[in-house]
């Protein structure tokens, strides 16, 4: 299914699907290897609700999925960088799934208000599926930090300070996002959602009592369209199989 | 309901007449323990299976495709975690000791999964040739089976591998009327996994053997292992695959497909945990359950924080109402 989208509301979903894309694709690096088994199904879950929503959002864009979100040439992804990292540890993993998917939740609120019927329904039911990833991500962030353990809260406190800065690029806008807004696509600049990101965020550590000072991190935003390092990798590991054959349907 | 049987004579007469065990039972020490073993072995391998498994889901030639490998290791992984927890209410190991001792080394799993799926076309052929040959030796537990919670939980486990089943002939398909290319990758896979699948039943089984006799197996392991190579050989051949077995031959007097004699050592090698690939799999496992400890610990601390916080809450209510 693709349906009639402008120019700058295509650009501005492409940014948010190639993000749902990668967000999906690295998450599925961690099922089988989480702390307990609940875990790994918790992750498996994640992983296929992430890929979903990247598929729904390609569909407004090609009638070819997989070979549009496999097959084109790096630099005409526009994941950001925090979509696309490779996380070394399990804990970077969730620090990343619980502030990614704060931001996913401002993302689908503002496509839920859309001009275009379509969009807002598959954002009503994306957001429906986001708030039991933000409950998993809350109970592990808030049962670490309430653990009183010195070492774990650090490891925990450390991987945020580090994530920071790189997930302040979820908020670097497509290049047409304004017009995307004054068509009534979207509704809200990634920079006021930036805004109410950093207060979530900052509200949730205050929850958990962890004493990390939000707006202190300053990253750059860093550009969607230029990819991150490891993207390449990433990306071939994506197309391996499909490029063994790929005028071939798999 | 606790109920107890005399000896093994009773405890026999019991299960000839279709009488099935729960946990609370005051079972045969001989009956829990081979029982235990068994669920133990079952549960050991779902988990290695997803394993296996996860490695080519990054891989995955398309997102919907991506999403159902997913859904197919969550069940697989899922079927571990159900298995383990019968198993644990057994009494013998809790699910902790049973994960730590497979992550040693020191406990079994399917021989299967103690190969490594070197293409994508493994991939498939683990879920279409080793999955049914999995699917056929589950069904044969779930058809007779004594132990009351494993027979509940396998019917759960048999359904959602129907499924897996179906999915993985639809894979199959997909190589087998693909281009050459993809056509030569799944002879390739066949031939890599064609022998460890037919492994996998076992060799001929002992007719003492405890399962057989309170009915946790309902049938030998050569009786399932020819009715697999009955099904399996035509219907790989009629997709235009050749079967590793030189001296397959179709027996017109028994109207059966009959193999090469078996070589039962690379099935004992795996069962050794000294397969082609167990060594890098179960340290991967072992070396991830290691570094993620700290977290289960920090859960295990905030728990008891919790507890502790809710009794001094409780004191503090108490002393209050007494005031």
């Amino acid at each position: 299914m693709t349906s009639e989208l402008s120019p700058a509301a295509a650009d501005y979903l492409l940014a948010f699907a190639d993000d749902e894309h990668m967000i999906g694709a690295r998450h599925t690096a961690w099922i089988g290897m989480g702390p307990f088994l609940e875990e790994d199904l918790a992750f498996c879950s994640i992983a296929q609700d992430e890929l979903g929503h990247a598929v729904a959002l390609y569909e407004f864009l090609t009638d070819d999925v997989d070979r549009f979100a496999l097959l084109r040439k790096p630099q005409e992804y526009r994941s950001c960088a925090f979509a696309e990292l490779e996380c070394g540890d399990w804990v970077d993993a969730l620090v990343r799934h619980w502030l990614y998917d704060r931001a996913e939740q401002l993302r689908w609120e503002a496509l839920s208000g859309s001009a275009n019927q379509s969009i807002s329904e598959v954002a009503v039911r994306a957001e429906r599926e986001e708030s039991f990833h933000r409950a998993h991500a809350e109970s592990f962030m808030s049962r670490i930090s309430a653990s009183n353990d010195t070492s774990s809260i650090s490891k925990l406190s450390e991987a945020i300070v580090r994530l920071l800065p790189v997930a302040q690029g979820i908020w670097q806008p497509s290049d047409r996002e304004e017009e995307a807004i004054r068509e009534g696509f979207a509704t809200a600049s990634s920079a006021s959602m930036a805004q109410s990101w950093n207060s979530m965020i900052q509200e949730d550590l205050l929850r958990w009592g962890l004493d990390i000072d939000v707006s202190s991190s300053t990253g750059a935003l860093g550009s969607r369209t230029e990819r991150s390092q490891g993207f390449e990798r990433l990306l071939a590991s994506l197309q391996e199989v499909i490029n063994i054959d790929p005028a071939t349907a798999w | 309901m606790l109920r107890s049987w005399k000896d093994l004579d009773h405890f026999q007469e019991f299960i000839d007449s279709g009488g099935i065990v729960e946990p609370g039972d005051d079972m045969p020490d001989e009956y829990r323990s081979e029982v235990f073993r068994f669920i133990e072995f079952h549960a050991n391998s779902e988990l290695m299976g997803g394993l296996t498994e996860r490695d080519w889901i990054p891989k995955t030639p398309g997102l919907r495709l991506k999403q159902i490998f997913l859904a197919k290791t969550q069940d697989e992984i899922g079927h571990a975690h159900l298995l383990y927890m019968v198993a644990a209410d057994m009494g013998v190991k809790s699910r902790n000791q049973m994960i730590e001792e497979l992550f040693a080394g020191k406990s079994r799993f399917h021989n299967v999964f103690h190969y490594q799926a070197v293409t994508w076309a493994d991939q498939v052929a683990i879920a279409f040739l080793v999955d049914a040959a999995a699917f056929a030796s589950q069904r044969a537990v779930f058809a007779q089976c004594t132990y009351g919670p494993y027979k509940r939980v396998l019917k759960r486990i048999v359904a959602e591998e129907g499924f897996h089943l179906r999915h993985g002939e639809d894979m199959l398909m997909s190589l087998a009327e693909g281009s050459p290319i993809q056509h030569q990758m799944f002879q390739e896979a066949l031939e890599r996994w064609w022998w460890p699948a037919v492994q996998l039943f076992g060799p001929d089984s002992d007719p003492a053997d405890p399962l057989l006799k309170w009915k946790i197996k309902s049938e030998r392991n050569e009786v399932l292992r020819m009715a697999y190579i009955q099904k399996f050989v035509p219907l790989l051949q009629g997709y235009g695959f050749k079967i590793p077995d030189d001296e397959l031959r179709y027996d017109e007097a028994s109207k059966k497909w009959l193999t090469s004699e078996i070589d039962w050592e690379p099935l004992k090698a795996t069962m050794r945990n000294g397969g082609p690939d167990s060594r890098r799999r179960i340290a991967n496992a072992s070396a991830n359950w290691s570094e993620t400890r700290w977290v289960r610990d920090a859960l295990d601390a905030a728990a008891d924080n919790q507890s502790k916080n809710a009794a001094a809450d409780g004191l503090a209510r108490s002393a209050g109402t007494a005031a």
